[in-house]
């Protein structure tokens, strides 16, 4: 896999939908720690971007539906 | 009857004791709580001492076998539950301060079936807060403390499910239930020096199981040796209609005769390029053992982020799993710092999420078409001996060795068993595991058990809590 750079702007508007949710409970230090952590989100999203899917390749969805009772 | 009769006999040892009257699963049950209670703490290894709900089951499991009608193999035999089992009555603290005195009203699947099969509940037992989801990166994230190894107790057990490590290798209960999302069964194992069996995604009810990361956590065993696993393994496996996701497949653990067995495994190319040089010798040792009754290919899995598909599902399924506890600010209330701020998982978006699934699905089939020609993987359980108490080891794991093995084991729910495979130069164990096709246990345990058959290392113990 690529090690490619994240762009800053991918990980400061991460940041801030964070701060926006979560700024309550976070001093600045947390913060930094958490934006290390966006950087690491947002490498590992690269890398699964990176590969190649066809149409058809779909998830291991097993939904079954549901009747409780008679 | 001397504790020193049964510390360290595994299950189906205490089992004969038991099922031929020389041990009573009252007796027994005084020796382990005595031990649990003695022992326990200096390792961090229990959260609740569960003596008054062990002597009623332990009684109750007396009248059978003078009758002689034992339920199972696990009939009066003692054993832990990793904390976050719900056990109806008995505090369930996941680990975590915040949930410390929480009580349900009902019993996980789990502890029902192993008190159907007669087993008797010693200990809730330690693990780290929320089984590691938040985040941690050093073994001081719980509040009990960080788990300590009875090999030496300035190393850690591993985790998450370090007090059903450490209780098991200190021989407080001959047996524990652990529960691995990634990685947290194999690596109290590894360190601890036991036989550690991650079963097929399905294959045991976690109903009643703390959830992390629905598509990912399973429960398993940790036990003196593979043997024992399968006997485990046996009694909780099943499906169950509080589980959507049990299989309807049954597991009869498969006991016959494997000294003359051949077997074909496999090694993935560089699997033993920066690991631990203790790690290496320990497990190229191994490998020649193995090669005495097995032909061993080498084999490549092709190039895709094993690891990054694993992390995404489990970092965004467990930040839905504790988004009511995130929102409310609970993570504050955790030990770890580190764990105090696992918001960066809420930015994954729900299309990256798909993708990683899209792509666990190709995972599952190659590593089904891979392996179809060998009964195992073989590959060192970790890449280290247990690191020391106070250090980062994510540092150590991750900066070194990718964990391949584990990334496509668990996003494709495949069975894996970690068995000792010698120690290090300063006496820690190091492990080597052995995984399958879905639910392929048995093949994965019957390797697991000849090469056990072959060494001597699940039969040392720690000098330290000898009886």
């Amino acid at each position: 896999m690529s090690e490619s750079e994240v762009d800053p702007q991918v990980t400061d508007a991460m940041s801030e939908l964070v701060r926006l949710r979560y700024g309550d409970f976070l001093n600045e230090d947390q913060m930094a720690e958490v934006r290390t952590g966006l950087e690491a989100v947002a490498k590992v999203s690269e890398e699964l971007r990176a590969v190649k899917l066809e149409n058809g390749d779909e998830p291991f969805f097993v939904f079954k539906p549901y009747r409780g009772g008679s | 009857m001397k504790a020193s009769d049964v510390v360290f006999k595994t299950v189906r040892q205490l089992s004969e004791l038991v099922k031929s009257g020389q041990a009573s699963p009252v007796e027994l049950a005084e020796i382990f709580l005595d031990r649990l209670d003695r022992i326990g703490p200096k390792y961090n290894a229990v959260v609740t001492v569960t003596r008054e709900r062990a002597l009623e089951q332990a009684k109750k499991a007396e009248q059978p076998i003078r009758s002689g009608r034992a339920l199972s193999m696990l009939h009066g035999i003692p054993y832990g539950g990793k904390d976050l089992l719900s056990t109806a009555g008995i505090p369930t603290s996941w680990g975590a301060t915040p949930f410390r005195d929480r009580v349900f009203d009902y019993d996980a699947t789990v502890i029902t079936k192993l008190e159907k099969a007669g087993a008797v509940l010693c200990a809730k037992l330690a693990m780290v807060e929320l089984a590691g989801g938040m985040g941690y990166r050093q073994p001081n994230a719980s509040f009990t403390g960080p788990g300590r190894s009875p090999w030496d107790r300035e190393t850690w057990t591993g985790g998450s499910s370090s007090g059903s490590g450490a209780a098991v290798a200190a021989g407080l209960v001959p047996f524990a239930i652990g529960s691995e999302t990634w990685g947290s069964i194999l690596s109290p194992a590894n360190n601890c020096g036991l036989a550690g069996l991650r079963p097929t995604y399905g294959r045991v009810s976690r109903h009643g199981a703390m959830a992390l990361s629905w598509t990912l956590d399973k429960l398993g065993p940790l036990c003196l040796t593979a043997d024992d696993c399968g006997i485990v393994l046996e009694a909780i496996a099943g499906q169950d209609r509080e589980d959507s996701t049990t299989t309807e497949q049954a597991f009869r653990y498969n006991e016959s005769d494997i000294s003359e067995k051949t077997f074909r495994l496999a090694i993935l190319k560089g699997a033993l390029d920066d690991v631990d040089e203790d790690v290496r010798v320990n497990t190229q040792a191994a490998i020649n053992l193995l090669r005495r009754f097995a032909s061993i290919d080498e084999i490549e899995f092709p190039d895709l982020p094993y690891e990054a598909v694993t992390r995404t599902i489990l970092s965004a399924e467990s930040a839905s799993a504790f988004e009511e506890f995130m929102d409310e600010g609970g993570p504050a209330g955790l030990t770890a710092p580190e764990d105090r701020h696992p918001y960066a998982r809420s930015a994954i978006s729900a299309q990256d999420y798909i993708k990683a699934l899209r792509i666990r699905t190709k995972i599952g089939r190659i590593a089904n078409d891979l392996m179809a020609p060998y009964d195992a993987i073989v590959a060192p359980s970790r890449a280290t001996p247990a690191t020391r108490i106070d250090m980062d080891f994510r540092g150590v794991i991750l900066g070194s060795a990718k964990d391949t093995m584990g990334a496509v084991g668990n996003s494709a729910g495949l069975p894996a068993i970690s068995v000792p495979s010698g120690f290090s130069q300063d006496g820690l164990p190091t492990g080597i595991q052995f995984m399958g096709r879905a639910y392929d246990e048995n093949r994965v345990i019957a390797v697991a058990r000849a090469y056990q058959l072959r060494t001597d290392w699940h039969n040392q113990h720690p000098t330290a809590v000898m009886p």
